[in-house]
């Protein structure tokens, strides 16, 4: 197989190396040789078949986004927009699917003409008003999710799906290999042969180069750049139908920060983001370069923050690496300018070594803890490894218990992991604690998957999304491993046992009670979520507005504003709730990080007439409920809801906890009563200014 | 002085008056005191931030790790105030911080010739997860009483912090109008080699402002974390994003060398008017990010539409 001819090279006869991987590609080869190597030592399973089939079907949707993205960057351009036009395009299907009654092809029909729409729109704007790309696509980035969110209401999440189509996302032709891997070899090939093998695709090359040169020659530089910004827009809406085929559900925001990623694979391949440079061969191999980072990481029971540092400083160097090799080779040709420009001071060379030791003892550092967990692989045993108990007998086979947050960075989840690791400290037992960095279904998906093929006992998740990981949590089951959800449950016949610390009826109720009871069952109120597509918190709002319209008639509620998890969005709309709308007697948070932003903004707008009150941690809440400002939050013990949930599995385990029990004994919790397949934490519990100081979570 | 120099900024500030003026007549209290007090003090840290962003897009570079390096700043700013450290110290810490992680972008573009839109990809990824893998994302808490607002209160805090900003932001405007390293900023962006040619070391100079943009954001962290009371794990998530639409609305060219910093302010005013606008005017939060992109979009064209108006 011969790769494109790299147009730059005026080299007249070309090894192999240079005609096969004209853009260095090989070292990327070489990387994921490496990468391969290290995590069949490390990780648990890595190298099995089915392993390989996963991984390919993690990277359906970011690929064919690379793929596309490709021709643009080879022609000098990028496209911004994808992930958001992914959002936009799942919520346009769901929305024509469920709501205008029409049948699937059409719906999927008239949901690629959007995206060929989208397209075109970027295409309109760059090729007519001759804008750069850059900054189209980032005022597209932000229109195409903004109107994703707008047409739902952030609320509406389409799901329930037939069968056939939901095939297309999970379903196994022939048993092993997975649908969607088709469309990937299909686009893979086609893009192949389009850009390397067609006068057409080539003109793409030439238009990166120079678009007036091209111009000269004959190229239709607008229709071309039309039709690939065109083609991008197609592209990501079918990753959009993919996507929600995989995870049986179509909201707002799928695809969230999706660009970067094929930007990253693109880029990592050789592509030169000036235009002119760039391979699909690349692109694969960057793709996967990234997923199988990840993917290993993850069966090797790292954490997974160390994909991203390991990407940043992979992609570094794999530019410098270019560069430098593009140096040395480009000397001699243009001598002039050239030698000037690359002469390097000595100051200079200090400022370089700095940096190359800063990148090393990254690399190190992570090296480091790839070694560490082969030699806990090799059984040494003595140094406890981290999560694990000491006092653990060596020869028994450890429980291994894999749990899932919603969102690792959440300080209420932070708070649940507490406890977990308390519970598998006493118990013994190996803690596997992963999950997506901020709220993300398709990444919760990704990790049971991991899991499933590293090989555990139990999996206990939190679900952010219970139509999309119902299908793989059945998998699970199937293949013998136990499954419990704790904190927000799946479909109820896709697990074992639900921890339940609260329901969201019980929730919703228990805020309204207290909201009534500080401002005296009368008067105006307004709500921070989270995210306006929040999940969990759309259910409570539910309740809190049934419960306001049963029994407290005299109370409003006038706004919810969103504060997507950001303690700063929170605490500047609490300024504008407080502006616009000064009858308002409390504001409430429903979010951990919302209300001690909406305490700050109460307490520094003097207004001591407003009260605060809402869902949150006792620890982050405290200075302001001893000031006052905040009257009390309503939560249960999350140490407590991690301590349980770690105790059920291990019991499940280990068969002393099965169905039909009334009871379970869970450590220094004493009996904890069990209801049918549901095991009971008790009822929200309220903090106030007297009993704030016995907590600490 | 010939307007036709500003037109740029012009068409910015022109859409920054309609919304006041619907603003205005929809819901007046808008101009209240307390409000515009308010979009001052949280607008401060954005602006400085666009600032270096300006510098950066000036020179024909672009820095999308600023929100990493954000999130970075503020929770070191909060760990050194809790060893007890005084406040001038920790703002030349903060400052160096900043330095060094942006001198590291600088190195990478400047000397190394990387193209800065994949090194700050590589640095916004790798910085983010590198705070998320050590603190795994738990708040600063109990900070020292003399911490928030610098321990002088809440007024006074808000107008040395509004103060400092305005000061900062008035400094790089002079410098780049008067000084020859201001104006070799303009140089480099609209041609490197004929900058070269005059005497200017670009390479030099790219590194430079990268240097700035990172001490810059290191001050926008600790303005931003003293004015609450404890510090989030997960700040500044967008808002690279944030900086660079404020600049491009502000007139400043995505390609360089052209480009003022009052159409910097004027930029940041206006995106960060929007929400609040809005929900003074009854507007569906829902519809907010939509109307943003529309409104970037819109500033573009106006633009164009602007250039064409012109030559007739």
């Amino acid at each position: 197989m011969q790769e494109a001819i790299r147009p730059t090279n005026l080299i007249t006869e070309q090894s192999w190396r240079a005609r096969l991987f004209p853009n260095n590609e090989w070292v990327l080869a070489l990387v994921l040789v490496a990468e391969c190597l290290i995590f069949s030592f490390t990780g648990n399973n890595f190298q099995t078949a089915g392993n390989a089939f996963e991984i390919t079907r993690l990277s359906v949707e970011i690929g064919l986004l690379a793929l596309v993205m490709t021709p643009i960057i080879i022609t000098g351009g990028i496209d911004l927009s994808v992930g958001s036009m992914m959002g936009l395009s799942a919520v346009v299907m769901g929305a024509l699917w469920r709501d205008a009654g029409l049948p699937m092809p059409l719906a999927i029909f008239l949901t690629l003409l959007v995206g060929l729409a989208g397209g075109a729109l970027n295409a309109l704007i760059i090729t007519k008003l001759r804008f750069p790309p850059l900054i189209v696509t980032l005022g597209t980035f932000s229109l195409f999710r903004g109107m994703a969110e707008g047409l739902t209401r952030g609320i509406e999440n389409y799901s329930g799906f037939s069968p056939s189509f939901l095939f297309l996302g999970q379903g196994y032709v022939g048993g092993v290999i997975p649908t969607q891997l088709f469309i990937l070899v299909a686009a893979v090939l086609g893009v192949w042969w389009w850009l390397h093998r067609t006068a057409f695709g080539r003109s793409f090359y030439a238009i990166g180069f120079s678009q007036e040169g091209a111009r000269y020659a004959g190229i239709k530089v607008r229709r071309r750049l039309n039709f690939v910004y065109c083609l991008s827009g197609l592209a990501a809406s079918l990753a959009a139908v993919i996507y929600v085929a995989h995870l049986g559900q179509a909201k707002s925001d799928a695809g969230t920060g999706y660009e970067l990623m094929a930007i990253t694979a693109v880029v990592l391949g050789g592509a030169s983001i000036f235009g002119g440079r760039g391979t699909v061969l690349g692109t694969v191999l960057g793709l996967f370069a990234i997923v199988i980072l990840q993917n290993g990481l993850r069966l090797s029971g790292q954490p997974a923050e160390l994909a991203g540092i390991l990407t940043g400083v992979l992609l570094v160097a794999t530019i410098l690496l270019d560069r430098l090799s593009r140096r040395s080779e480009s000397k001699p040709q243009t001598q002039t300018s050239a030698e000037e420009e690359f002469e390097v001071k000595n100051w200079q060379v200090g400022v370089l070594s700095a940096v190359i030791l800063g990148a090393a003892l990254i690399v190190a550092g992570s090296n480091w803890l790839l070694v560490r967990s082969l030699t806990r692989e090799a059984g040494t045993g003595s140094n406890a490894p981290q999560n694990a108990s000491a006092n653990a007998p060596a020869d028994k086979k450890k429980t291994v218990i894999a749990m899932m947050p919603k969102a690792k960075g959440d300080p209420y989840f932070i708070s649940c992991k507490a406890g977990a690791e308390k519970a598998a400290q006493e118990l013994g037992a190996e803690l596997l604690w992963d999950g997506p960095t901020d709220l993300d279904p398709a990444k919760q998906n990704e990790v049971v998957e991991a899991w499933i093929t590293r090989g555990v006992d139990v999996i206990a998740v939190s679900v952010e999304n219970k139509e999309g990981i119902s299908t793989v949590l059945r998998k699970a089951k199937d293949k013998g491993i136990k499954v419990i959800t704790w904190d927000a449950d799946a479909e109820k016949d896709a697990r074992d046992f639900l921890i339940n610390q609260a329901t969201p009826q019980g929730i919703g109720e228990t805020l309204t009670d207290e909201a009534a009871r500080i401002m005296g069952g009368k008067g105006e109120f307004a709500i921070v979520t989270a995210s306006l597509s929040a999940a969990n918190q759309n259910e409570w709002i539910k309740y809190i507005e049934s419960r306001l319209k049963e029994k407290y008639p005299e109370m409003k509620l006038v706004g919810i504003k969103p504060s997507d998890g950001d303690r700063d969005r929170a605490f500047s709309e609490t300024q504008n709730i407080l502006k616009v709308y000064p009858n308002v007697k409390l504001v409430m948070g429903i979010a951990a990080p919302a209300v001690p932003g909406i305490a700050d903004a109460v307490k520094q707008s003097g207004r001591t007439d407003v009260k605060v009150t809402g869902l949150s941690l006792p620890n982050m809440c405290k200075p302001y409920i001893k000031d006052g400002v905040v009257d009390s939050i309503v939560l249960w013990n999350t140490t407590d809801l991690g301590y349980l949930t770690v105790y059920t599995a291990d019991a499940l385990a280990k068969g002393t906890f099965k169905k039909g029990d009334t009871k379970i004994s869970a450590g220094s919790m004493k009996d904890i009563e069990v209801v049918g397949d549901e095991v009971r934490l008790g009822k929200p519990f309220i903090f106030n200014k007297d009993n704030v100081d016995n907590f600490n979570f | 002085m010939s307007f036709s120099r500003y037109k740029r900024e012009l068409s910015a500030l022109i859409a920054f008056c309609l919304l006041l003026l619907a603003v205005g007549v929809a819901a007046p209290s808008f101009f209240a005191g307390g409000n515009l007090r308010d979009l001052l003090i949280n607008n401060a840290p954005i602006l400085l931030i666009a600032v270096g962003m300006t510098l950066v897009i000036l020179v024909g570079e672009i820095d999308i790790s600023v929100g990493s390096q954000f999130a970075v700043c503020s929770i070191l700013a909060g760990v050194l105030a809790k060893t007890g450290m005084p406040t001038p110290v920790l703002f030349l810490c903060l400052l160096l911080i900043g330095a060094l992680m942006g001198a590291l972008n600088g190195v990478l573009v400047g000397f190394l010739r990387l193209p800065s839109i994949i090194v700050t990809l590589a640095m916004l990824v790798a910085w983010r997860d590198l705070l998320r893998w050590t603190t795994e994302g738990a708040w600063v808490q109990n900070l020292p009483a003399n911490f928030q607002w610098f321990g002088f209160g809440q007024t006074t805090g808000e107008i040395l912090i509004v103060g400092l900003t305005l000061l900062v932001f008035a400094g790089f405007a002079w410098i780049l109008k008067n000084v020859r390293a201001g104006r070799a900023l303009y140089a480099v962006g609209s041609d490197a080699e004929a900058a070269r040619l005059a005497g200017i070391d670009p390479p030099r100079i790219v590194f430079g402002v990268f240097t700035l943009m990172g001490a810059l954001v290191g001050l926008a962290a600790l303005l931003n974390a003293v004015r609450f009371s404890a510090i989030p794990g997960n700040a500044g998530i967008g808002l690279e994003l944030k900086a660079v639409a404020a600049v491009v609305v502000g007139g400043t060219a995505i390609t360089g060398g052209r480009g003022l910093l009052v159409g910097t302010l004027i930029g940041v005013a206006l995106l960060g008017t929007i929400g609040t606008a809005l929900t003074f005017l009854g507007i569906n939060p829902f519809w907010e990010k939509a109307i943003q992109g529309a409104i970037i979009l819109a500033a573009l064209v106006s633009d164009v539409v602007l250039a064409r108006f012109e030559k007739k």
